[in-house]
């Protein structure tokens, strides 16, 4: 492992770029239509109850990642096997964001750039900021935590000051009531993003006070949450209800309505720089806990090595997962959340917080 | 030395990925398409015209350049769907289409009372296109001749016609700016119905398309907004005129100003007020199980013609103006709602607004809300404000009795 060292800012930050990383670009919650924030909102409470099984694993083993601790909790061989599957899982999650990132530059802007070439470029630009270390990802994050931030005011303020937000387009609100809801919160909204804090179960260990994991990690989601909700707000009261569920990627339609005075407005700039910072970073945590883990189950001296062969990895996945962008969404909506996340995200921590409850009673009885 | 070699290398690889020209489109190679007219096709289902800028023929100004050309240049080509006739266009074309600054999309009167309904999803879809471009109908005239026409004091036609419609809808307030979301959002809402502002060829229209036609002062053929057209269903049903059409922009609040003449002792036109801020307000309630619309207008004017003998001091004069004022709006928008009633066809979006309010009743009525609208009490209540009276008190006529 290496020796690696991260304040509670920074932590903090990296949480926030990369909660909000994917989840404010692509549409999230539009089956829920008009009451999708309420969705993001649920998500977020249910993902700080998911948090806490973390959290408490995390105050068993506070030295050691995931991949480490698994191998305690259920034995070095079982541990290994559930280790090796957990750095498959994030490898796989990290390739369908930056299919996601492509197919985005594809559909507006690189029309006849071929996909492969848009995902290199950016998984080379990934493999150098790992090959430099976390702390180097870290300070980076801070550099762009605080533009990323000048941007979304900025941004806001010109949809605000374009009269572009009809709030009436969020009444009805609960139009079929509170089931419709609560399905989108649990089937979608709970697991994406929010449930993907897993991935930091990898990285608290670099915390260099670990006494305010809980606040920082707590903080950064519900920072997170709101600026989702937020956008989800506007996204829904610039375009209105019908064009919000049938736009894959809403937030480029809002920032693309700006108008003021006839000379400010096609800024859609604007969303693509946020879609790169925000891609970057979760592209780069997910990146970074394979490296860490794999390094970890293998036995590798230098994680550095393992940079190249699982950046391809991911490179040629994210083209190989889907064949086209409806195959892509679906697979996310319906299939990953229950097979993947659901697993990954829930059960199997839950199962090892019981096993390492009990485990750390009997040696505490015995000691 | 070895790292020499390998700085070398990296840099070597680095150009091809810094020209940034994998799709590089240079400026001379490109048609800028300024305005779309879409008729209805003689063989297949569409007839596009294409208007181009020709930005050589445009620019004027201190180096004497503007050249001797028309600034704009139509193209034709037919296909069965938009994107087809775009792209046989190319047999006629030496530049690739680019639409990224298209700021007029035209359809023909013809067309939207038929397949309007097919040309959507192209605009909506394409990357480059923005869906804040305007639509209007061609009345009267074909969207061809719309698009071919030229104008005398704005160079491009598109900026006289985009321009033209925004100062009306606020000095005059008898169009209105619809862009394609705006429209599409009608379409699919079941709350309310789209429109858009019809615009003509008036004179000789086989001058409009020739450069003669710009060489005297008052042109032979010209373009301008007639009323406002009203679709059902995705197909133009008929058309609301001048002062209705007022009324229904009013109801839209989207007024800024315009002009009212009220009679005074008898005297027709003795004076005209133009209000300078308008505000509507629409609300629902339910009466009897049914819902009752209630439209508040308030509206602050000044005096900006007085043709009679008036005591303008005297603050009673005043109220009795703003209750004239009042009363005229009210007429002229309650005719509004009727004709809109008479057409069976939701323009105001009141659906909409009994929707949000009474989520569950509307889910009864919505698959036939346009009969519904037809029926539903609307009042209207206008509250008239008259501040001041320009640079004069009374008038000269007083002095003269």
């Amino acid at each position: 492992l290496e020796k690696i060292k991260i304040n509670p800012y920074q932590l903090f930050v990296l949480i926030v770029l990369f909660e909000m990383g994917s989840a404010l670009v692509v549409a999230l919650a539009t089956d829920a239509k008009q009451d999708g924030w309420i969705t993001l909102l649920l998500g977020m409470s249910g993902g700080i109850i998911i948090f806490f099984i973390y959290y408490r694993l995390f105050k068993f083993y506070p030295d050691i990642p995931l991949t480490s601790y698994v191998q305690k909790i259920i034995g070095k061989f079982l541990g290994r096997i559930l280790a090796f599957m957990y750095i498959i899982y994030f490898i796989y999650i990290a390739a369908r964001v930056l299919r996601e990132f492509g197919e985005l530059l594809t559909t507006t802007i690189y029309a006849s750039t071929p996909l492969l070439i848009i995902n290199a470029l950016m998984i080379l630009t990934i493999m150098y900021s790992i090959h430099k270390g976390f702390e180097v990802i870290a300070r980076v994050g801070e550099l762009f935590f605080i533009m990323v931030y000048i941007l979304a005011i900025l941004g806001f303020l010109l949809v605000a000051f374009s009269g572009l937000i009809h709030l009436e387009n969020l009444r009805p609100i609960l139009e079929n009531g509170l089931m419709p809801v609560i399905k989108v919160a649990v089937g979608q909204t709970l697991t994406f993003p929010f449930g993907e804090m897993i991935v930091f179960t990898m990285l608290l260990p670099f915390l260099n006070d670990k006494k305010k994991a809980k606040t920082v990690c707590i903080t950064g989601m519900v920072l997170s949450g709101i600026n989702i909700t937020i956008s989800a707000v506007i996204n829904v009261a610039t375009l209105g209800v019908d064009l919000y569920a049938r736009s894959p990627f809403p937030l480029l339609n809002t920032v693309g309505k700006i108008e003021i005075g006839n000379f400010i407005q096609r800024l859609d700039v604007f969303f693509m720089l946020y879609l790169m910072v925000g891609g970057f970073f979760k592209i780069t945590i997910y990146f970074y806990a394979a490296v860490m883990g794999a390094a970890d189950i293998f036995r590798f001296k230098d994680q550095k090595k393992l940079c190249l062969p699982i950046g391809m990895m991911i490179l040629f996945s994210s083209l190989a997962i889907a064949s086209n962008y409806a195959e892509h969404t679906k697979e996310g909506l319906r299939f990953i959340t229950i097979y993947l996340h659901y697993p990954f995200q829930i059960m199997i921590p839950m199962m090892l917080l019981v096993i390492a409850f009990f485990r750390n009673r009997k040696k505490q009885s015995q000691g | 030395m070895k790292q020499t070699i390998v700085l070398f290398l990296v840099i070597i690889n680095m150009i091809p990925l810094l020209s940034g020209c994998w799709n590089q489109k240079e400026l001379n190679d490109l048609a800028f398409v300024m305005a779309m007219g879409i008729d209805k096709g003689k063989h297949k289902q569409f007839d596009v015209s294409i208007q181009l800028v020709n930005p050589g023929n445009v620019s004027s100004g201190q180096n004497g350049g503007g050249g001797q050309g028309l600034p704009i240049a139509v193209y034709k080509s037919s296909g069965d769907t938009l994107t087809e006739a775009a792209r046989n266009l190319t047999k006629k074309l030496s530049r690739r289409l680019y639409y990224a600054h298209t700021n007029l999309v035209v359809l023909s009167d013809k067309l939207s009372k038929e397949n309007m309904l097919n040309v959507f999803d192209a605009f909506e879809r394409e990357p480059e296109f923005r869906t804040t471009t305007e639509i209007i109908i061609a009345r009267k005239s074909t969207a061809e001749e719309l698009v071919t026409a030229l104008t005398i004091l704005d160079k491009l036609p598109v900026s006289k016609i985009s321009k033209q419609i925004q100062t009306s809808e606020k000095m005059l307030g008898e169009n209105i700016k619809v862009n394609v979301d705006d429209f599409v959002s009608g379409l699919v809402s079941k709350g309310k119905q789209p429109i858009a502002t019809g615009y003509l060829v008036k004179g000789d229209k086989s001058l409009a398309r020739k450069a003669e036609n710009l060489t005297q002062t008052t042109t032979h053929a010209y373009l301008m907004a007639d009323g406002l057209a009203v679709f059902n269903d995705g197909k133009l049903t008929g058309w609301i005129e001048n002062e209705k059409a007022r009324g229904v922009v009013w109801v839209l609040n989207k007024i800024k100003s315009t002009d009212i003449n009220l009679d005074w002792k008898g005297k027709k036109g003795a004076l005209n007020l133009t209000p300078i801020r308008s505000k509507t307000k629409i609300s629902v309630k339910m009466k009897n199980g049914k819902p009752m619309i209630q439209v508040v207008i308030k509206e602050e004017s000044i005096i900006s013609e007085v043709n009679t003998a008036i005591n303008l001091d005297d603050p009673a004069v005043i109220q009795a103006l703003e209750r004239k004022m009042g009363r005229k709006i009210e007429k002229e928008v309650r005719s509004s709602i009727k004709e809109a009633q008479r057409k069976e066809c939701d323009v105001f979006g009141f659906g909409d607004k009994v929707h949000l309010a009474y989520p569950k009743y509307w889910k009864k009525v919505e698959k036939n809300w346009d009969e519904q609208f037809a029926n539903t009490i609307v009042k209207v209540k206008v509250y008239a404000f008259n501040r001041r009276s320009g640079v004069r008190r009374n008038p000269f006529w007083n002095a003269m009795k």
